[in-house]
Formats: C-alpha cells, structure tokens, sequence
C-alpha cells in the first residue's frame, strides 16, 4: 500500500468529472484500484490491431480482448469481449470484430492476460443514505445475482472486520484448498476489502464500485478481472 | 458517550420527580385519561399535575386551568392532546421553563401533507427551548424502576432488566404481561414515535448507561442515523449485549444502481452486516428477541462455545443434538472423569456420551440437581443445555408413595418444584457457567413456574434453547472481535 498519496487516482477523477461520464473506463477503473494495492490483470490499451498483437506477444498468449470506454458498463452481453485469444491472427480478428460491434466510440481496445482459476469473488461498494459507503463481498462471477451470497461492512474497517466478513460467506468453504488449487490468499482478500473501503472515504465522486469478477488463481493469488467505478448520478464534492 | 446516566438529557424523562399531564380529563375513554390512570396505578410516586381548562380535579388529583398556572415547572409534560393545540401547548410549556416532554400524539409526519409542517414547528418550539422531546405519535416510556410509565397499558410487575427501544408502541405495552409471564420485564422502554427531536440512538446511549438494564433489546423499522448507531453500538456491546429485530421498510431507498453491488444491497443484506460489524444480535422475531435478552439477564456468559446436552431418553436427545449441529454448536465427549461420576448415578441402559441420556432415575428431582452439577462441572462444558423435565404427575406419584397426603398435595408438589428450581439456580450460581432449561412443557406445568419465578430461563422445545445458546456464543465472538480491534 503507498504511504505517499498516489496522484494516478486524483487525475483519472479529475478528468471524468470534466467528460461529465457516468464511470470510468475499465481501463482507468483499474489503473485506479492498482493505486490502491488492488492486484489487477496485466493489460494495455491498443488503439490497432499491431499495436494489440505487440501487447499479446509482451502478455503472453492466451489474450482477452475487451472494447474500452466509460460508456460501457455491462460489455459480455454485448460481444464487446473475445476470450482465449491465441494467435497473432486472432488478435486481428478480435479487434476488427471488437471495433465494429462498438461502433467506433470507443477509448480503444483493452488486451489483457487471460486468468484462469475456478474461484470468482466479487467485491464492491455502494452508498447508502444511512450508513454512508458499504462494501459488499460476494459469491462472483455469472451467478452472483442468482445466488445472493453476499456480506455488507460499512466503511471504514480493519483487517480483522474484513476476516470477519469473510467468515459470514456462505461459500467461505471454496476459500480453502479447492480442486487441486491453493488457498486463497486471505490477507490480498483482506487488503483488497479494506482498500475499497478507504477508496470510498478518499472520494465521494466514486458512487459505486463493481469487481466482478475478482478471480482466485490456482495458486491462491487474486487479481480484479473486470472492474467498474461509477462516478455518475450522484452529488460529488 | 455518557458514563453516567444522570448526565443524560433523557434522564429526567425517565425519572421525572414530577410530571404535568394534558388531556387527562374525567371521561374514562379518553386516552389521556387511560393513561393517567395506568401511571396512577403503577404507583408513580412523584408529583401529577393534570392541566385541564375546565376542571378543578382530575381523577381526584387537583386540575390546573393552564400550564402558566402550575406551582412549579415539572421535570416533564406528558402531551396527550389534539393535534391541533400539540404545539401551542408546547410553547407555553418551553415559556414555563419546561424543559423534558413526551408528545404521545398523533397527526404529524406520520400523516404527510400538512403534518410534515406541523412536525417541523414541534422542531423549532423544541429548539428554541431547549427542549428534550420523545415522540410525537408514540406511547412514551416506562420506567418500572421508577414507577413511570406514560403508556396506556397498565403494569404491574416487578422492575426488570430488559431495556427496549421500539419504533412501535406496541412491543412496549402488550410485552409486559408477556414478559412478567417469563419472570423478567423491562427497565426502562421506549417508544420513540416519530423521532422528531429525539432518535433511537440518543435512546439507546442512554440505556448503555442505565444501571437497571443488563441487555438491551431493539425493535427497528429503520435506523436514520447509521454511523452514529454503528459507533455507539459498538461502544456499548463490550459491557452490555444489544439484540435487535430488523424487519425492513425502511428509509434505505436507492436511486437505481448502475452497479450489481448497488443492485444487491437491499435492506435486509446492509443491517445485516452492519449489525455484525458493530456486535449487534440479530434476532428474527419478537419471541425469539426476547427469548434472548432474557437469558443475557438472567444467566452468566458462557466462557466458550462447547454444549453438553442431558436428557433423560433419546428422543429429546437426540433433537436436541440435531438442533445443535444445525446451528453449528460443538458437543464434546465427556470427559473420564464425569463419565466415572456419573457412571454411579446413571442405570446401565443410560447413554454416558454427548448428549448424555441419564434415562428415568427413581429420583427425579435427582435428574435435576445431582446428574447437572456432575456434568457442568466437566472441563469441556461450557454451556448445559438440560431437558427440565418434572411433570406434576410423576411427582404427585412419587409423594404419594412417601406417604404424603392429597389435602397437602398441591403445596408439596410447588415446594417441590421450587426447590428444584432453586437447585439450578444453586448450581449456575457455584459454578458460574449457564444453564439452558428446555422441554415441551409450558407454564402449565408448576416446575416451570418455579423455573421463572426464580429467574431462570425456560424455552418451549430444543430450537428455541439452542437459538438463544448460539446468541450467547456469538455475543461472545462479537466482544473479541470490537476488544481486539480496539487493541490494535
């Protein structure tokens, strides 16, 4: 966690505020949790498809291509992701599909390392009019709103609250050794749930906060797949 | 914070050394005059000044025509008037120097329209002198240490130890009988109404401080100010156990969320982790809030989380066992040593395992003194949860074989059950660890009367014994979790 205020958040804030758009970017989003501590997936922005195909090569194949823009809140649905890239020429393919899907509003398209594991988490933020900020941790991934299984803390809070919060998930279980993979790392769990937390206390123009899905590796690490920041819709000061 | 309840603005709410009432009158039917007439027969010792514009004596007590005409300035005016003559009645208490009022009437916020008005002058009248206010659109408090109660509902049992906060009049009047039933009652209780000058939280400090209260217990539709609930909760918890029944509806409205957290933290999801966060019991029905606060009063905290269950056949056991395991209660094996003790009091057939199955002695009032002190004392026990069966039946049998004859029957078996009960209390007292009675019986039965009498908890069926065994390991979870946060 820097000690030293980092700025990256205070200038992404700054110029979404000034576009007037109603979240930022995944792009940004994550740029602003890596400020934080969160860990997130490697990625580069590519606006053509060389430069696309040179950042899958630095990543490494297997690739995920997502279109970027604030605007683009909800992109699975809308073919705006090709996962399980594998060649130089799927890489052309994708991004040309990509571009023409979205239109052309688009900041670029996000090439990222593609994360595999078994287990996906969700952790977010919400405001509520009585308590203030609340972050939520859930059962992630597809099925997250079938299931419900989700735990509330309002922010701020410590590591032992976050422990604790953890402990109230019904599927805490899948946080254990788990089909051949590792445990998760709790304390990177524990980090990331209080990090949302003191986000949410830093700035009130963040009204809303999705990881989902926040994937446990098989190795037990974690890393923020997807993320949405929302910094529309409400009075930010 | 408050440490001392005497420093608390509620204070002479709730410890009025006089008190002014409006819209008592001589018509029986009136509200105000119920209420007079509740706090009158409740023994209220302070001084009742009723304030009437036309009569001279009120119930017997003498009449003032205005507030402008009282010999003093009471500690507090209890308002039960018209809306339309609530605020002007107000300021010419704040203009008496007044300075503590429960306004038991409706027609304001509640309403909407110009309600809302009316509410926010009630404000400002309040502000101006500076006045304490509960309510309005509520039923007041009820202090039975002090004999006051500007309710409605007559009381007439002995002070408790329950302190309640309530956004329904109702959880505090019809839960008297229902709690003196039980051998406990309240504190002090509040109904907050409308919660214009004076919320649940400002309520709930206050019976953090209060000496009478050893549990406080919470009925919440909605909490307004929820940091400063989750602050002071957490404050009180560590010395004084909360529970709390939550039951939606409140003002936690969002605007239509953008994101999937947003689009998942109904209500009921938020108040449910918040309340774990700041060590608050969530209780899921009014039975089973006050199911618990009565064994946080009445009995000692357990010093961990492992159950013995002794029952005298397998059945009871056996439920019992199920209801553990569901709520994820350890039973431990006894140890060497009691199964050795108990090896002497237990016939062959018994079951020396957990739960343990002592099955029919000849004695059974043995089944409830000797068999639980051998087994509480095991090491691995920390809480005994212990089938209190002795129906009247089996003890009129086992008298009437010693002899004892039908014209003294009915006290010997009372002497009997009291004795008993007082066995348990002997045993929770020595050994200081808690002691869940439970069966299918009821209050029917004179043993479970003694049980109540002599302020130890009793629970209709194994589910309900449990529910409450799981609120006191939990509580004690909570305590660890707020000590060592603030240690670090």
């Amino acid at each position: 966690m820097p000690e030293v205020p980092d700025t990256t958040t205070a200038v992404i804030m700054d110029s979404a505020k000034q576009k007037g758009m109603p979240a930022l970017s995944e792009y940004d989003a994550k740029k602003v949790l890596s400020s934080y501590g969160i860990p997130v997936t490697r990625e580069y922005l590519a606006d053509s498809a060389d430069a696309a195909i040179s950042a899958a090569r630095k990543i490494g194949y297997p690739v995920v291509l997502k279109a970027c823009a604030p605007h683009l809140m909800h992109k699975s649905d809308n073919g705006l992701v090709a996962l399980g890239v594998n060649t130089d020429a799927d890489v052309q393919d994708a991004f040309a599909h990509i571009c023409e899907k979205a239109g052309g509003t688009i900041d670029g398209v996000l090439v990222q390392e593609m994360i595999d594991g078994k287990r996906e988490l969700v952790v977010g933020m919400t405001r509520d009019p009585q308590f203030g900020p609340c972050v939520m941790l859930g059962l992630g991934g597809v099925m997250t709103e079938i299931f419900r299984d989700t735990v509330f803390r309002m922010a701020p809070f410590d590591a032992v609250e976050a422990a604790d919060m953890t402990a109230q998930l019904r599927s805490k279980k899948m946080l254990d050794a788990f089909r051949g993979e590792a445990p998760a790392n709790r304390d990177m769990l524990y980090q990331t749930l209080t990090a949302v937390a003191r986000m949410a206390m830093d700035w009130d123009g963040i009204r809303e906060i999705d990881i989902n899905p926040l994937i446990v590796s098989p190795d037990g690490g974690l890393k923020a797949v997807d993320a949405l920041i929302v910094t529309g819709g409400g009075s930010d000061d | 914070m408050i440490d001392n309840i005497e420093q608390s603005r509620l204070f002479p709410i709730t410890n009025p050394r006089s008190l002014a009432i409006f819209g008592a009158s001589n018509n029986y039917s009136s509200m105000g005059t119920i209420i007079l007439k509740a706090l009158m027969a409740g023994k209220y010792e302070g001084t009742i000044f009723p304030v009437h514009p036309k009569e001279d004596k009120v119930q017997g007590l003498t009449a003032y025509r205005q507030v402008a005409d009282l010999p003093e300035a009471p500690d507090l005016a209890v308002v039960v008037l018209p809306t339309k003559i609530v605020c002007e009645t107000l300021a010419a208490c704040g203009e008496k120097g007044i300075r503590h009022v429960i306004v038991i009437s409706g027609g304001f916020k509640e309403v909407g329209g110009d309600g809302v008005a009316r509410q926010e002058e009630m404000v400002r009248i309040a502000d101006q002198y500076n006045m304490t206010l509960i309510g309005p659109n509520c039923l007041g408090v009820a202090n039975t240490h002090h004999r006051l109660n500007t309710t409605p509902h007559r009381f007439y049992g002995d002070p408790g130890f329950i302190g309640l906060v309530s956004q329904s009049g109702s959880f505090v009047t019809q839960m008297f009988a229902y709690l003196h039933n039980l051998g406990a009652g309240f504190s002090t209780a509040f109904s907050i109404g409308n919660e214009a000058n004076t919320d649940l939280v400002d309520c709930l400090e206050y019976l953090g401080a209060c000496p009478n209260t050893k549990v406080i217990a919470l009925y919440i539709e909605g909490i307004r100010r929820g940091r400063k609930f989750v602050e002071t909760a957490r404050r009180i918890v560590p010395h004084k156990p909360i529970v709390a029944l939550y039951v939606g509806g409140s003002e936690t409205g969002k605007k239509a969320a953008l994101s999937h957290t947003g689009a998942l933290s109904g209500p009921d999801e938020l108040y449910d982790g918040i309340f774990r966060q700041c060590g608050v019991i969530r209780a899921y029905s009014i039975i089973e809030l006050f199911d618990i606060c009565i064994a946080f009063g009445q009995l000692p905290a357990p010093g961990g989380d492992r159950v013995f269950v002794q029952t005298h056949s397998g059945g009871p056991g056996a439920v019992a066992a199920d209801a553990c395991g569901r709520a994820g209660i350890r039973l431990p094996e006894p140890s060497k040593s009691t199964r050795e003790k108990l090896a002497d009091m237990i016939p062959a057939t018994g079951s020396i395992k957990n739960p343990i199955d002592v099955t029919f002695t000849k004695d059974m009032p043995q089944f409830l003194s000797d068999l639980p002190r051998a087994i509480i004392q095991d090491p691995a026990c920390d809480i005994l949860m212990l089938y209190f069966y002795l129906p009247a039946e089996m003890v009129k049998r086992m008298l009437l074989s010693m002899g004892v004859g039908r014209d003294e029957m009915d006290q010997k078996v009372r002497e009997i059950g009291d004795s008993v009960a007082g066995i348990v209390k002997g045993i929770i007292r020595d050994t200081g660890k808690p002691i869940v009675c439970f069966s299918y019986h009821n209050r029917e039965e004179v043993a479970v009367r003694s049980l109540a009498a002599s302020g130890i908890p009793f629970y209709q069926g194994p589910e309900r014994a449990v529910r409450v065994i799981s609120a006191m390991i939990l509580h004690r979870s909570f305590k660890r979790k707020i000590e060592e946060q603030a240690a670090t």
